[in-house]
């Protein structure tokens, strides 16, 4: 829209027809003071905090909700609007309670801050303030009814952000309460969202809860670990404990949004049956040795293996870092000598980058799902496994009228947007994608989103389908953990080396390894394969790099304690191959980084595979991986790189892989999920619940 | 000669003078203390060692709110708070101090963490032999610094499983 020009306080501006007085403001530097105003949420007008002075206006205005017209001529800071500040500060102070020492919100808080700017720092009101008890509305979520000033953020952010509707209002007036969707209690997505937006300490959360205050922590911003979003935590660190995960700084692809997991699930850290000591099988049973000792032993029988002649299997993770995954295959392929890599796999992500090689942009990233003119979504419960993307598709809908389409099994939330919901089950998915044809045609501008329902030859029909249509389209194969598409990326794939070249030998793949009754050795670094099949390979030596002892490791020879990916520093590639920096929060007893190990093995079994520090490797990714050579100050400065490992047609695999993905919902994160007390006890009927 | 007596009697008059202000101050009580075989006295604003203080019921009163450890310039206070529960009840408010150490070798008795705290909890004491051989004896814990439940007080909520757990 064309520009109109308008004063404030005696400067001119200028700003597009439409604009809200308190953004055009905001864009040039002036204050608006408001509570209830929430870029992104729908707009409430409660707090009265943001009045102004218009000329010709017989009232102060809402700033808030007041577009700015040409000629408009605005006092932010004249005598009438700062009274109606203070008063407006001291009437929202009638009942709320001065516990500022005691109250979680304290040193963050906004409704504090603004007293301390604009209050009248007396109040005239002496009579005895209205008391309300505190609740508990989950194991995470309290709500302190008196310290509410009633802004509506949490009930909007709730309905619009995540589609949840847990949060309303019941009573008037001086009584009115925020309520959740039970009565006294939520089912919900238990997100946290809303502890998060309040303005004041009236939701805190009961992880965090008078463990500490804001400024006595160290604030590191890390990725997730979970999901494969890639969402930034950032982790209130506190004597090698972590305290608490949001993203107050809005730094990162993911804003302010975070999911259950991302904001409570880093619990796992400290589990009591983390484990702290190398572990050797002797005489049958697993027993403690140190470190020395299970290295020595590892590296001897590997050498062993090796100069015999042996066959080795190697089944890498899903959560460990990118220089991992590199450093690990570069382990396998020339320390070992062997061919047989592989991890477990949640999506055909080669077959995507197969299909779409030869043009350019065709990958979306988290950014584009939220500027898209239309998405499509093709076999995924997006809000229960990739909340973040979710979350960009609900507010896509919401801010740019986006359509939506879900081509789904069941239903998902998703519908509650979209402009066509079709049911079909998984193998008649693209059948149902093609008789959308019209509807996709008319809409333009792309993203689809699929999950495992597609895969193998039916990612090369879908695509070519989609460019039957003529409309500019981008893509998203869902993967499953923190650095599924890493691990591809880095060539952790039988006939895949790093940036998706052929490999030199074309090995066995996960399962063909577990079946194979002649493997001499297997290690395993962070995954549990053994929870689902068997090992048929009775003579095989493992070992088994994790955090804790899993059926794997359970079956292992020697078990080497790992550190999460909260306790060391890498780069991980998330959903959409945006690059993302880990950052190390905490240090813990005994564990050591998967990195650390695979140097210390290098150098017990006189390898010369390259020095094992993570900005090295990284460096030989950039200079090697097709695709990696991203900006180093974007990586560096914990932003999110897209990396692009689009490579011309791929070879093709000895047999389709196995592809299928975990299904975790909200609720669960596959073994670190397992050992998360907050997961476990966040759900009332597990599985049972937020389903549309 | 004349001149030479005028200056001895001018000269014993000021040797009296003197002598008569000590002679007087002779006889005044005296402003030193017989430490350390008599207990000194202190002015009320002296800041000796730090006292935490109970309110009526014989609860803490600390609340636990880091104040003081961000008003306190050598930064000496370190605090870990935990909350109160119907199994656990140390202090007033819905928190309390589970840990409150102070460390002597870096105070400098500025009174800030006093006039910091919300809840007249921490005071300064007239302690002042803190003195020691060993600077590990120096960082003085919560149970050094509390003050002594008043008789008749009703005393903490401290059930035997919760006490003492982490988390």
């Amino acid at each position: 829209m064309a520009d109109v020009t308008f004063t404030v306080n005696g400067k001119s501006l200028q700003a597009p027809a439409g604009t809200l007085l308190i953004d055009a403001c905001k864009r040039s530097g002036i204050e608006i003071p408001a509570f209830c105003y929430y870029e992104g949420l729908a707009l409430q007008a409660a707090c009265r905090m943001c009045l102004v002075e218009v000329e010709k206006a017989p009232k102060l205005l809402a700033g808030c909700t007041l577009p700015v017209a040409e000629g408009m001529v605005v006092h932010t800071e004249s005598p009438a609007v700062v009274k109606a500040r203070k008063t407006t500060l001291e009437f929202l102070l009638t009942n709320h309670p001065l516990d500022c020492p005691v109250c979680d919100k304290g040193g963050e808080c906004e409704l504090q801050d603004m007293v301390f700017r604009y209050g009248a720092g007396e109040s005239r009101f002496t009579e005895i303030k209205h008391h309300v008890d505190e609740k508990q509305w989950s194991p995470v979520v309290y709500f302190d009814a008196p310290r509410c000033i009633l802004c509506y953020r949490c009930v909007r952010i709730c309905d619009e952000g995540l589609g949840v509707k847990a949060l309303g209002v019941t009573n008037r007036g001086a009584y009115a309460e925020i309520t959740p969707n039970k009565g006294d209690h939520l089912e919900c997505d238990e997100c946290g969202s809303c502890i998060d937006i309040c303005p004041v300490g009236a939701l805190t959360s009961g992880i965090y809860r008078y463990q500490t205050r804001p400024w006595e922590m160290e604030h590191v911003g890390t990725i997730c670990t979970h999901c494969s979003n890639g969402c930034k935590t950032t982790l209130g660190v506190k004597n090698d404990q972590i305290i608490r995960g949001n993203n107050r700084d809005r730094s990162g692809i993911n804003g302010e949004f975070l999911c259950v997991k991302g904001r409570y699930a880093f619990d796992f850290v400290g589990h009591a049956e983390r484990l702290q000591s190398p572990l050797m099988r002797v005489d049958g049973k697993l027993v403690e040795v140190s470190w020395s000792k299970a290295l020595a032993h590892v590296a001897q029988k590997f050498s062993e293996i090796k100069a015999a002649g042996g066959k080795f299997g190697v089944i890498g993770s899903e959560h460990t870092t990118n220089e991992e995954n590199f450093y690990l295959q570069k382990f396998a392929r020339q320390g070992l000598g062997t061919p047989h890599i592989d991890h477990r796999r949640s999506g055909d992500v080669p077959a995507l980058l197969d299909a779409v090689s030869g043009k350019s942009g065709a990958l979306a990233t988290t950014a584009d799902l939220y500027n898209a003119k239309a998405v499509l979504i093709i076999g995924s419960d997006l809000s229960q496994q990739h909340p973040f993307l979710a979350y960009q598709i609900r507010s896509d809908a919401r801010h740019h009228q986006a359509k939506i389409f879900t081509v789904t099994e069941g239903p998902v939330r998703e519908d509650k947007v979209a402009a066509k919901k079709v049911r079909a089950a998984a193998g008649e998915q693209l059948a149902a994608v093609m008789g959308l044809a019209e509807d996709l045609r008319a809409a333009g501008d792309l993203v689809v989103v699929f999950g495992d329902s597609i895969q193998g030859s039916a990612v090369g029909e879908l695509v070519s389908f989609i460019d039957s249509l003529g409309v500019p389209a981008k893509y998203v194969c869902l993967v499953d953990y923190a650095n599924s598409r890493g691990a591809l990326d880095m060539g952790l794939a039988p006939h895949l080396g790093p940036g998706y070249h052929a490999a030199a030998q074309t090995g066995m793949s996960l399962s063909e390894m577990l079946a194979d009754a002649t493997l001499d050795a297997l290690w395993v670094v962070g995954s549990n394969p053994l929870k689902s099949a068997k090992l048929a390979s009775e003579k095989a030596f493992v070992v088994v790099q994790e955090l804790f002892l899993t059926e794997t490791a359970q079956r292992a020879d020697v078990v080497l304690p790992a550190a999460s990916a909260y306790e060391k520093s890498g780069t991980v590639t998330n959903v959409c191959g945006e690059a993302q920096r880990l950052r190390k929060a905490v240090s813990v007893m005994g564990a050591k980084a998967d990195l650390d190990i695979f140097g210390l093995l290098a150098r017990g079994m006189r390898l010369d595979l390259g020095q094992a520090a993570p900005d090295k490797v990284f460096e030989e990714i950039r200079t090697s991986v097709h695709g990696y050579n991203v900006p180093l100050p974007v990586i560096a400065t914990g932003g999110a790189a897209m990396t692009a490992p689009v490579n011309g047609r791929l070879p093709a695999a000895a047999q389709p892989p196995a592809i299928q993905s975990a299904r975790d919902s909200l609720f669960t994160s596959g073994s670190l999920g397992r050992y998360s007390k907050v997961l476990k006890t966040v759900l009332e009927a597990p599985g049972g619940l937020y389903k549309p | 000669m004349a001149s030479k007596l005028g200056t001895v009697i001018s000269s014993a008059t000021e040797i009296a003078k003197g002598l008569g202000i000590t002679l007087r101050e002779m006889m005044q009580p005296a402003l030193t203390e017989d430490y350390p075989d008599v207990a000194p006295s202190f002015q009320e604003r002296y800041r000796g060692k730090h006292v935490l203080r109970r309110d009526e019921n014989g609860l803490e009163k600390c609340v636990g709110c880091f104040l003081c450890a961000a008003a306190c310039p050598v930064e000496c206070i370190y605090i870990e708070a935990a909350e109160n529960t119907e199994l656990v009840r140390i202090s007033g408010g819905e928190r309390y101090a589970k840990v409150y150490n102070i460390d002597y070798s870096r105070c400098i008795f500025c009174g800030y963490c006093v006039e910091a705290c919300p809840t007249d909890a921490i005071t300064h004491g007239h302690g002042f032999e803190l003195a020691s051989y060993d600077v590990s004896t120096l960082i003085q814990r919560k149970e050094m610094m509390l003050e002594a439940a008043k008789p008749g007080a009703k005393a903490p909520v401290i059930a035997p499983v919760a006490a003492g757990g982490h988390h």
